[in-house]
């Protein structure tokens, strides 16, 4: 069973490692930055670059550490993936493009215009990660004010549409719905007849995961540790069995490799005792999302001073502090190469056959992940 | 007014452009060897010809235009490029986040255009079914809100169509400039909407120009704002009449026109009738004298339509731009 790595895209910015946490030097993020790039100061005066031209390099570095592409996350604070997305098409060659969305920001029919103009550019390298959304004060920031379940309803109706209008001829599709009215939709001959990007879903409600039995290629998780993740894939595999459906499974984490295990702790020690906020944005804790409360519970869910750093190690190197040293989901891996591979292989071994990876900052770490920890992984062949 | 000179895409130049190798013969070019790599190529031919920017117009047949936006102002330097779209894409705040990134990106050489007549069918083939002056209605809250998520911090909005609580780009997003603002039309909503929104407003060759230009500008003034004007305007233009003529004539008949209906240039104006609307046909000396008394008439940006888009569009760059170099690059 073939598996795919995708890296991470840092649409919010890149710190310059996980002992700067909250500096964001990369692409413009904290204004006034001694050591910012991209755009840096040249003689006292803005270089001219911007975000882009640091994006294109991780992709680039991506592209030839061996991952298939990268997902490219969404929020208020970010540069926005389709942007990004559409910039870089022709700087790559075989990155794909996971483009994190909403439905209910953009019409589906203007998705599916997006999606087919990109698969052009791109030669089909456009996957999507169709998000729902994590409620509370970002959503209404965004213009948003459906519900949390109503939310993956419209997600549903959003994904029939989008279908609906990428395979009709001629005109042919009409729509009727809650959210949605379309007549004689289809996309043009210019567009039409490319492959239908992949479906990564996400949500770890039970609408989320009655939608995800309808619509998901692959059921992406935020990593928890495995005996609840282990639960978690059990209870989509039955519901999608349910429905005659069964998706693949993806995971998304971030993992701290070095050459020691000892290394690796002290990496996370240097940036837990440095003096700050948790570099996480408080409003993404304050919505309706059960996938990040979860993450809460089993972690830490306060900031740094509280407690050691190690007794966040939930099990042998799974640990569930990222959240304070980076903005972004609490779980992921530390440890030796060799011990990261090990655990990677235990999430394959569950049934993972997709990976989402991420490690600060994006564009060495993709090298340094790519060429350490991805070429010891053994696969299924650990059971 | 410095006078702009923008090159219409051809959003929907169809798979045909590549045609497909027969099957003996090694093809190792990837999918991206299409219709996309022919506009990359268009765009750069706009921007080594000096040209101003590049209008992706909105076409249900063709590609997306913010899309070729994003990735035709990575491929270039200087030229503004111009994304056209109606306002049932997307939230207002959605188009303004994707849009700040494209202004990011590019040191802010984004445009909209905003279609807001569209044939109804049309419309309800995007999923769209707001119709007649709703469409007015709408666009004003769309561009409002966009331009409210885009200068104002904690920014609140509840309209017809649109609400937004605690909104507003936050920084690096904010700050930078909003995307400069093209409008068309000459129906009275669309002079009221403009004059309120516009910073280019987009004439044909058709209208009744100076009659549009005082209204708008009438009009704009009371708001106290004052729109550039632009001009969708097809051209041929060669060494001299003769050719121009003859090139004129062939497109005709490409065209599937009848030799005997063909329609002459206009002496006096150099207009032709035979583009489907009124285009410049002439030498390089006459098209330029009629672009010249547009200026004169306060025109100052040319949208301009020409075909085949490449060859065209290196040939505008070396034969007919420099003989408008003195008002290109002298103009206040
Ligand atoms: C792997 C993964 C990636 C996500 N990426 C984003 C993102 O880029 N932007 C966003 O607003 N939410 C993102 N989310 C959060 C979702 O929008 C949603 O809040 C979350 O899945 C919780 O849904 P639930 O309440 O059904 O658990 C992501 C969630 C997961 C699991």
């Amino acid at each position: 069973m073939p598996v795919d790595f995708y890296w991470r895209m840092a649409m919010e910015g890149d710190q310059p490692s996980l002992r700067r946490k909250g500096i964001v030097s990369r692409g413009g993020f904290t204004p006034g930055a001694v050591g910012g790039l991209a755009p840096g100061l040249r003689n006292g005066k803005l270089d001219g670059y911007s975000h882009v031209d640091y994006l294109a390099e991780v992709a680039k570095a991506t592209e030839a550490s061996g991952f298939v592409g990268a997902l490219l996350p969404s929020f208020p604070h970010t540069d926005d993936p389709w942007a990004a997305a559409a910039a870089l098409a022709r700087e790559t060659s075989t990155y794909r493009f996971m483009i994190a969305f909403q439905p209910g920001f953009l019409h589906p029919v203007q998705a599916a215009r997006m999606t087919a103009s990109l698969q052009l550019a791109t030669g089909g390298r456009t996957v999507y990660n169709v998000i729902s959304g994590g409620g509370g004060p970002q959503q209404l920031w965004w213009g948003d004010k459906v519900e949390h379940d109503d939310r993956y309803v419209r997600t549903s109706e959003f994904l029939d549409v989008l279908r609906g209008v990428w395979y009709a001829t001629d005109h042919s599709y009409d729509h009727e719905g809650r959210f949605y009215r379309v007549r004689g939709g289809g996309l043009p001959p210019a567009l039409a007849g490319q492959p239908f990007p992949e479906v990564f879903f996400t949500g770890s409600s039970k609408a989320a995961i009655a939608a995800a039995g309808r619509h998901a290629d692959y059921y992406l998780s935020w990593l928890e540790p495995l005996s609840s993740l282990t639960a978690k894939f059990e209870q989509v595999r039955e519901h999608s069995a349910g429905i005659g459906r069964s998706p693949r499974f993806a995971v998304r984490l971030d993992v701290l490799a070095r050459e020691t295990e000892e290394e690796a702790w002290q990496e996370v020690e240097r940036g837990w005792v440095r003096p700050g906020p948790a570099a996480t944005p408080a409003y993404v804790g304050l919505g309706d999302s059960v996938g990040w409360q979860r993450g809460q519970d089993l972690g830490s869910g306060g900031n740094g001073s509280r407690g050691g750093y190690r007794a966040l190690e939930i099990s042998p190197n799974v640990w569930g502090g990222f959240h304070v040293l980076r903005a972004g989901p609490a779980f992921g891996l530390v440890g030796d190469y060799r011990q990261v591979a090990a655990r990677l292989d235990e999430l394959i071994a569950l049934g993972a056959e997709a990976f989402v990876l991420g490690g600060v900052p994006h564009l060495e770490e993709a090298y340094r992940v790519g060429a350490h920890v991805l070429p010891l992984l053994r696969g299924a062949a650990v059971r | 007014m410095r006078p702009e000179f923008h090159l219409t895409l051809p959003v929907e130049d169809g798979a045909s452009v590549f045609p497909a190798l027969p099957g003996f013969v090694t093809d190792v070019r990837p999918g991206a060897a299409g219709p996309y790599e022919r506009l990359a190529r268009i765009g750069r031919a706009a921007e080594l010809a000096g040209m101003g920017g590049v209008l992706a117009p909105f076409d249900p047949a063709g590609q997306d235009s913010l899309i070729v936006a994003g990735g035709l102002l990575r491929g270039s330097r200087h030229m503004r490029v111009a994304a056209e779209f109606h306002a049932g894409i997307a939230t207002p705040v959605y188009a303004a986040k994707l849009s700040a990134s494209l202004q990011r990106f590019s040191g802010d050489r984004l445009d909209w255009r905003l279609a807001v007549d569209l044939d109804p069918r049309v419309a309800r083939s995007q999923g769209d079914f707001v119709e007649g002056a709703e469409r007015y209605a709408r666009a004003e809250e769309f561009l409002t809100v966009a331009r409210g998520v885009w200068h104002e911090e904690d920014y609140g909005f509840a309209g017809r169509f649109y609400e937004v609580l605690g909104g507003g780009l936050l920084f690096p997003l904010s700050g930078r400039a909003f995307p400069r603002v093209q409008l068309s039309g000459t129906s009275a909503d669309a002079m009221a909407l403009s004059a309120r929104h516009a910073d280019l407003h987009v004439f044909g060759p058709e209208d009744d120009l100076d009659a549009a230009i005082a209204e708008l500008g009438a009009l704009a003034a009371q708001m106290g704002r004052s729109p550039a004007y632009g001009l969708r305007l097809p051209l041929l233009a060669r060494e001299d009449d003769d050719e121009a003529r003859r090139d004129a004539l062939r497109l005709w008949l490409l065209r599937s026109g009848a030799r005997e209906t063909f329609p002459e240039p206009e002496r006096a104006t150099r207009l032709w009738h035979g583009f489907g609307r009124p285009g410049l046909v002439g030498s390089y000396e006459n098209v330029a004298a009629a672009i010249r008394g547009y200026l004169d008439r306060g025109v100052s940006a040319f949208f301009l339509e020409v075909e085949p888009h490449l060859e065209e569009t290196y040939r505008l760059g070396e034969h007919l731009l420099p003989l408008l170099a003195k008002e290109i690059h002298n103009a206040g």
